[in-house]
């Protein structure tokens, strides 16, 4: 099996602490990868790593990031610019505030293609079709403020994919929209993966979006992988317990109504609350010593499915 | 500068100290009657001996009066300048400007066309104005340096005001029955200090410049006493032949106008309770 | 029995520097019962928040009329209105600007029973604490900071000075929105308890189905500030009337993927109208897979369906989900 981009023990910190912490998992071609969880778990950190996109303050300790084969750690900003954009790309919640309010919707899309702007008009009017946009031929010339939240995140798509990326980084993309406008972006998401064969790692914290588009999932909890595996696996038969109270803690419309929700006690930990071993050990049911000596490492459970908990067996 | 307690601030508070205690302490402490001029002994540069007289530790000035007892009793006027008149124009800005963002509609527009106009008003032709008619006084000088000032703050509290008006938590205050003076005072006041305390930091040493500018124009402070603005604008004549005239006043200007800029920058964030026990 | 919240053609528009006013509600009714739990659900932009500020007069309705115990909000002096609001308390969305950064947690809960005179000193510390209890958090947090406590928590902290003045009527807006899914349970919890324990009316607004499902005993759906359908909770979610509805029930995606995928999709074309430009007839009609000529042209009456209230020509051959 071909992978677009792999990713292995990537460490990144803030002030000392490892706010990302040992992070690895790969994404094959038109594969949809999710990375869930709270704030403060590290995904979005890890997005802008995949870019080499990291604040100032963030410091990268450790790990590899293999695209399409090449690591692209270790790259000079001039080799990383040609990367950006034409092999890895990436999409933002905010998509109007992503978007340059001065230079008309079709200006930007083309300026991401880096053709000539003859042949480029008539590819840009063709990409702004692929991704949903009616009268594309009115709305090339168009300002961000003339389009509506959903269509600009359409033209971001379109200006991230027109270049043929291998992977596209989805970070929230849907969070800012509306149910019905999201339940058109994922379709969108979704169809764009399998035609392209695009490799999207989308970074989210809603179950449902992942259960809708995702084909595998990573949970993350304060910086660290908790599980990983199919989708249909992690949501069926968590293996992690804070996988299982998360899961169990959303409304479903299924549920009973009014009946108590599952509850995760307590809130996530600060940065600076981080002890030795696992950093779910405050919150969890199943905490004893030796989860606050060591951190347990990520073991396979069933086929694919990895957790890292010293308590798997419990979950059976 | 994150509100904590540091040496740096510490040394800070100690220099202000020493400029107030030197400025209350004047008369007691200025080694000779900084209005007594001795003709004999103009413009003498720094450490200048005389048998009869003793030391001139920063020299003289152009009458022959001693520098260091002029610019310890310049001291005095400019700081309580600089500090009454902030005060005024601090207090009367931001009242005004809290009600015109929170009251908004004719309030607002009378109040800011007021701002504009008293903006583009040239500041030395209102003080001009209002001296002539007034007479000139130390009360007067306040008054006119809290006349021509006040706008600034109101701008900054006008802006902040509408901006933190919108905010839920002032909608809360509203539920809870809390009626304007309170959530103005209580509410809006407290979260938009940080900003007038910085503009009030700088406008500080400018008034202190600006005692100096009216002066000159003999409308401050009068001669034969002392400010550091007039000191300085009676050496600016003499600046190629006379340095020290307006370098040593100049001196303590700036120690005073950086220290209470960095003292603001701390207040700001001291007063802040995000900034602590982070 | 009187109704605790009577809403009547409600309209609320705000005039726009340019152009026409944006008509954020357009005529809206409904009633909340004691002890009753209204969903209010509708995607950004639908009004639902100008509804619920407009029920404690934090804007003021432009034509209809809102009655909350019985009192009149249009038109209200301020003396009615500080009434109206000891009566009808809010929850924000955002906790962590819901509450004023310079004031302890104490003052911020003991707020409402200090200026309306109805505790002080002593009395107002101990039921002051007796409210931190209450909502689980601890009596000696009262002299700390908004910023040491976590989202969850601060939220809690909101709920406790709703709480303060007993009001009859909870209004909450987007309370766990802006929460991270493990906290969003524990404030759920809580809301759920008080207002059984407190015997509280409350109109629950939120744009997530799954949520007002779990806390809301009927539930109404806004689109471009009018009420597509009004329906108790189980009519509503198993048997819903209005193709808006049915589309927004088909567009939640549900946390399970075999659930999820199996999902019937009812895309809806385009996007929402502007409500300073509300299309003619149905407002719905420009994205609706149902829609007929006689859409676009008359505006669909309020009507009875079984026990569902719903605005729409064609809700009898809605087909079943």
């Amino acid at each position: 099996m071909s992978v677009a981009l792999q990713v292995s023990d990537l460490r990144l910190a803030i002030g000392g602490v490892n706010v990302v912490d040992g992070i690895a998992f790969s994404v094959a071609p038109g594969e949809v990868m999710a990375l869930v969880g709270e704030s403060g778990c590290g995904k979005s950190l890890t997005a802008q790593a995949l870019l080499r996109l990291l604040p100032r303050q963030v410091r990268q300790t450790g790990g590899r990031i293999l695209l399409e084969g090449e690591d692209i750690t270790a790259l000079p900003e001039r080799r990383l610019r040609q990367i950006r954009g034409r092999r890895i790309s990436m999409i933002f919640q905010e998509p109007q505030a992503a978007l340059d309010p001065l230079s008309p919707v079709g200006a930007q899309v083309r300026e991401a293609s880096g053709l000539a702007s003859v042949a480029a008009r008539e590819a840009v009017r063709r990409m702004l079709a692929e991704v949903g946009i009616a009268d594309p031929d009115r709305r090339i010339d168009q300002y961000p403020f003339e389009l509506s939240g959903g269509m600009c995140q359409r033209v971001m798509i379109a200006s991230a994919l027109i270049s043929r990326p291998a992977v596209l980084v989805a970070d929230e993309p849907t969070t800012a929209l509306d149910v019905t406008i999201q339940a058109q972006i994922l379709d969108l998401l979704r169809r764009l993966a399998a035609e392209r064969g695009t490799a999207i790692v989308l970074i989210t914290h809603d179950m449902g979006v992942v259960a809708d588009i995702a084909e595998r999932v990573a949970v993350m909890y304060a910086g660290r992988i908790a599980e990983i595996g199919p989708t249909a696996a992690v949501f069926s038969r968590p293996r992690h317990p804070y996988t299982a109270l998360l899961l169990a803690a959303i409304p479903r419309l299924a549920d009973e109504p009014k009946s108590r929700l599952a509850v995760i006690e307590g809130s996530v930990p600060q940065p600076s609350e981080y002890g030795a071993g696992c950093r779910f050990v405050g919150r969890c049911p199943f905490a004893d010593a030796r989860c606050n000596a060591e951190p347990p490492p990520l073991l396979e459970t069933d086929d694919g499915h990895f957790s890292a908990c010293w308590h798997t067996e419990r979950l059976a | 500068m994150n509100g904590r307690f540091t040496p740096g601030i510490a040394a800070i508070l100690g220099l202000l100290a020493i400029y107030v205690f030197v400025a209350v302490l004047a008369p007691w402490i200025v080694p000779h009657n900084p209005l007594r001029q001795i003709l004999l002994l103009r413009l003498r540069p720094p450490l200048t001996y005389s048998p009869s007289a003793g030391w001139f530790l920063l020299g003289t000035d152009d009458v022959g009066r001693d520098l260091l007892s002029r610019v310890v009793d310049g001291a005095r006027a400019s700081l309580m300048v600089g500090a009454l008149s902030v005060s005024v124009s601090l207090l009367s800005g931001t009242v005004f400007g809290l009600l015109a963002g929170w009251f908004r509609g004719w309030i607002a527009i009378v109040v800011m066309r007021i701002v504009d106009i008293v903006l583009s008003i040239p500041a030395i032709l209102l003080a001009v104005l209002t001296v002539a008619v007034l007479g000139p006084s130390f009360a007067n000088l306040i008054l006119v340096l809290g006349l021509t000032r006040w706008p600034r703050y109101t701008r900054v509290a006008y802006a902040q005001t509408l901006q933190v008006a919108t905010l839920p938590y002032i909608r809360a205050a509203e539920m809870a029955g809390a009626r304007a003076p309170r959530i103005l005072l209580r509410h809006i006041l407290p979260n938009i200090a940080g900003p007038l305390m910085v503009v009030a930091t700088t406008e500080f040493g400018l008034m202190i410049l600006f005692e100096a500018g009216l002066s000159f124009l003999g409308l401050g402070i009068q001669p034969p006493y002392p400010s550091w603005g007039s000191i300085m604008s009676e050496g600016q004549n003499y600046v190629a032949s006379a340095w020290w005239m307006t370098v040593f006043p100049g001196i303590c200007l700036f120690g005073v106008v950086l220290c209470v800029n960095l003292l603001g920058d701390w207040l700001r964030d001291r007063l802040d309770p995000r900034a602590q026990s982070r | 029995m009187n109704p605790v919240l009577a809403v009547d053609g409600l309209v609320v528009h705000f005039p726009a520097r340019h152009g026409p006013p944006v008509r954020a509600v357009d005529g809206v009714s409904f009633t909340v019962a004691e002890r009753e739990t209204l969903g209010l659900v509708g995607e950004s932009g639908c009004g639902k928040s100008t509804v619920s500020n407009a029920i404690v007069g934090l804007v003021q309705p432009t034509g209809g009329e809102v009655r909350v115990a019985g009192m009149p909000v249009r038109g209200a002096d301020r003396r009615t209105l500080r009434e109206i609001r000891a009566k009808a308390q809010i929850v924000f969305q955002d906790p962590a600007t819901s509450l004023n950064p310079r004031m302890t947690v104490g003052a911020a809960i003991g707020e409402p029973l200090l200026v309306r005179g109805l505790a002080r000193g002593r009395e107002l510390r101990e039921r002051v604490a007796a409210l931190l209890t209450e909502v689980g958090l601890r009596p000696e947090h009262a002299s700390r900071y908004p910023h040491q406590f976590s989202g969850g928590q601060r939220q809690r902290i909101v709920i406790a000075r709703a709480l303060a003045l007993r009001p009859a009527l909870l209004l909450c807006d987007e309370p766990v929105s802006a929460l991270d899914v493990s906290v969003r349970a524990q404030i759920l919890n809580l809301l759920v308890e008080l207002q059984q324990s407190h015997a509280m009316a409350c109109l629950f607004v939120s744009h997530d189905l799954a949520v007002v499902r779990h806390v809301c005993d009927r539930v109404a759906v806004m689109y471009l500030g009018h009420l597509m359908e009004l329906a108790p909770r189980d009519a509503l979610y198993t048997t819903p009337r209005h193709p808006y509805t049915r589309a927004l029930l088909a567009a939640v995606p549900e946390p399970d993927p075999a659930l999820q995928r199996a999902k019937p999709r009812v895309p809806l074309k385009g996007e929402i109208p502007s409500p300073a430009a509300p299309p003619q007839g149905c407002v719905f009609h420009t994205r609706c897979p149902m829609a007929i000529a006689h859409c676009r042209e008359e505006v669909p009456a309020w009507r009875h369906l079984g026990e569902t209230l719903v605005a729409c020509h064609r809700a009898e051959e809605t087909p079943a989900p």
